[in-house]
């Protein structure tokens, strides 16, 4: 299966790794409209990347569900965390909403110059969206926003672990 | 008729309910005689004896009237008769997430108990599942959930600070023993065993680390720990969510495999046994080949074959021995244990009732994870404290990280003033200053009896 499609001028990349440890111009990290950054990534991002993201989060107060704000990565290998409030815990409209969302993180990366990010597997495991839901959306998502008019050169999905990852790899594969 | 208006989360628990029904819980909910064994089970209802809410039949049919009204024809033909009721509000959820969480530490000790093989526990985990996959749960549920999801293991433990600890480890066991080949191998391939253990160890307790790479070494064992899938707990277990589960325990069996190792040895931890050699092919949905055992059996296993010897002379307390409710309840891992602490101590006092009818530490659950409900938990552990000053001893060793915090906390609420030890750490110390090994070089181990406590 490929790690990896072209779409125009950009690629889709499917990577196992350590999201928040990512040496990449950005990344997305599922928040909640409040911006609190929580356990697991929000977990990671704080110990490595300092307090400046929390203050910087603290400012900007919140979100709506759907939208995504960018802010800077303290000491992180990353430039910019991208904060995007997606749906959770089997609420109503799945799918839809992730869709919004994935645009809106996207088009949040686009206009802070961003060429390159990388997402997790946005929503599943602790969020509960069904982790076949996600690959398909997102990569439906993803493919659809690079083949219009487009900054971005590269887009990463970084699973955590083969369960993710074969979930992608079989979206990727699909894609013609 | 009513004419409540269900709100969504309720309409998608109550979907997700007819996907959880399998024969064992639908017999578990047909079966009830109402014959009140299960209640002198209990360790809510014996500290809580003019309650009837803490009764396992009354938890039990909270969840009953759900199933009843919805997927048993009785309930949904004639619900006034069977007592069968829908399940609305969010406040109606709140309220069932304080039985399933706070009231049961789904310790199973009804479920042995009822003649009519009702398991509670199974159910009661079944609703904390559906009610976490609509977001109701308690906070610090959530916490750990997110952290095991996403990092990998359930108190948050990063990468790099896991193999930094695990190299101080190395190091310090080195020093300890004064022998440059004693390490702890990481991601040594084709390791006759591969060791994983509970994040507690690494953020609360390294030494149980260096201790089981002490009796690892001595007993010439080729070893390793692996670099990630290394965290044998389970959240999934108490948070009801069979996804996690499966994504925790497929994580170790995947490392394992790629590491080519023999067999995988959980160090001592209840739920993480249970969820890792029990559940976890199920919830992972494999077929997992690679043998799994305790560590309490690797250890007997040494001492037994005289790969490590022990001088039980030299440990002059008085122990007793906690039953964790998964070792021995779940799994029937509870003769072992005590072969192996007979072999290092003199005065062994059992602790009554035990085995698989010991009472839980009473942080089981995760418990001790919902600081909400500590007060009833510390009010509970009464039955625990009152059946640990029995025994009159000094020091309570259990096989469980989780009973180790558990205790620890009821120890201190109730002033018994008793030390809360593992076996590895009796283990690591009764070798300290007798034990040697034919293949390992004499200066390393001969270390002066001044260490040994
Ligand atoms: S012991 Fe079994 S049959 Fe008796 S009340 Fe309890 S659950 Fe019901
Ligand atoms: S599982 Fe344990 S805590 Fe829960 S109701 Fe039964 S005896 Fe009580």
């Amino acid at each position: 299966m490929p790690d990896s499609v072209k779409i125009n001028q950009s690629t889709i990349r499917l990577i196992k790794g350590d999201l928040t440890a990512l040496d990449v111009e950005a990344f997305v990290f599922y928040a909640r409209p409040d911006l609190a950054l929580g356990s697991g990534f929000g977990n990671a991002i704080s110990m490595r990347g300092g307090s400046t993201i929390k203050e910087e989060l603290e400012k900007i107060g919140g979100i709506k569900s759907g939208e995504a704000v960018a802010t800077a990565a303290g000491e992180l290998k990353a430039g910019y965390i991208i904060h995007a409030a997606g749906p959770a815990f089997h609420e109503e409209n799945i799918e839809g909403k992730l869709l919004i969302t994935m645009e809106n993180a996207l088009k949040c990366a686009e206009e802070k110059g961003i060429k390159q990010l990388a997402f997790p597997p946005m929503g599943a495991g602790f969020f509960a969206v069904p982790l076949p839901v996600c690959a398909k959306v997102m990569i439906e998502s993803i493919k659809r926003y690079l083949s219009g008019d487009t900054g971005i050169k590269e887009v990463i999905i970084c699973a955590a672990d083969n369960r993710d990852y074969k979930s992608f790899a079989v979206e990727l594969a699909a894609i013609d | 008729m009513t004419n409540k208006k269900r709100s969504h989360q309720a309409e998608v628990l109550i979907e997700g309910m007819a996907e959880k029904l399998n024969r064992q819980i639908v017999g578990s909910l047909v079966a009830c005689v109402h014959c009140g064994n299960c209640t002198r089970s209990c360790h809510y209802v014996l500290t809580n004896p003019d309650d009837p809410t803490f009764a396992p039949a009354y938890k039990a049919d909270r969840i009953r009237k759900i199933f009843k009204r919805h997927f048993d024809w009785t309930g949904r033909v004639f619900p006034w008769w069977v007592g069968a009721k829908s399940i609305f509000t969010v406040e109606e959820l709140e309220e069932l997430k304080d039985i399933v969480f706070g009231k049961c530490t789904n310790c199973r000790r009804c479920s042995i108990n009822c003649p009519m093989g009702v398991d509670y526990a199974t159910f009661n985990r079944m609703m904390r599942g559906l009610l976490v996959s609509v977001g109701i749960m308690p906070e610090g549920v959530a916490v750990v959930s997110k952290d095991q999801w996403e990092i990998g293991n359930q108190m948050g433990v990063l990468p790099e600070d896991y193999i930094d600890t695990i190299e101080w480890m190395s190091e310090e066991m080195q020093s300890e023993l004064d022998d440059p080949t004693a390490v702890i191998p990481i991601d040594k391939m084709d390791a006759d065993i591969v060791y994983t253990i509970n994040p507690r160890e690494v953020k609360y307790d390294p030494r149980t680390i260096s201790d089981a790479g002490k009796i690892f070494h001595l007993a010439g064992e080729n070893w390793t720990m692996p670099s990630e899938g290394w965290d044998m707990t389970n959240f999934g277990l108490f948070s009801g969510d069979d996804a996690l589960g499966g994504a925790v325990a497929g994580r170790v069996y995947e490392k394992a495999k790629e590491l080519r190792a023999k067999k995988i040895v959980i160090s001592e931890c209840g739920h993480g046994y249970r969820s890792t050699r029990c559940e976890g092919p199920n919830w992972a949905g494999m077929d997992v080949e690679i043998p799994m055992e305790s560590s309490v059996i690797t250890m007997l296993r040494y001492v037994r074959e005289g790969r490590i010897k022990v001088d039980k002379t030299r440990n002059t307390k008085s122990y007793t021995f906690h039953d964790s409710c998964n070792n021995a309840r779940s799994c029937g891992l509870f003769e072992e244990p005590r072969e192996l602490l007979n072999l290092v101590v003199t005065d062994f006092r059992e602790m009554y009732p035990n085995r698989s009818e010991n009472y839980c530490c009473t942080g089981g659950g995760g418990a001790m994870s919902m600081s909400e409900y500590t007060p009833l938990r510390l009010k509970s552990a009464k039955i625990k404290a009152d059946q640990l000053r029995e025994t009159g001893a000094e020091v309570v060793v259990t096989s469980c990280h989780n009973c180790v915090d558990g205790l620890t906390d009821l120890i201190k609420h109730y002033k018994l003033g008793m030390e809360v030890t593992q076996l590895v750490n009796m283990e690591s110390e009764v070798n300290k200053g007798s034990g040697f090994n034919v293949s390992i070089p004499r200066r390393s181990i001969a270390l002066s009896s001044n260490d040994f406590k």
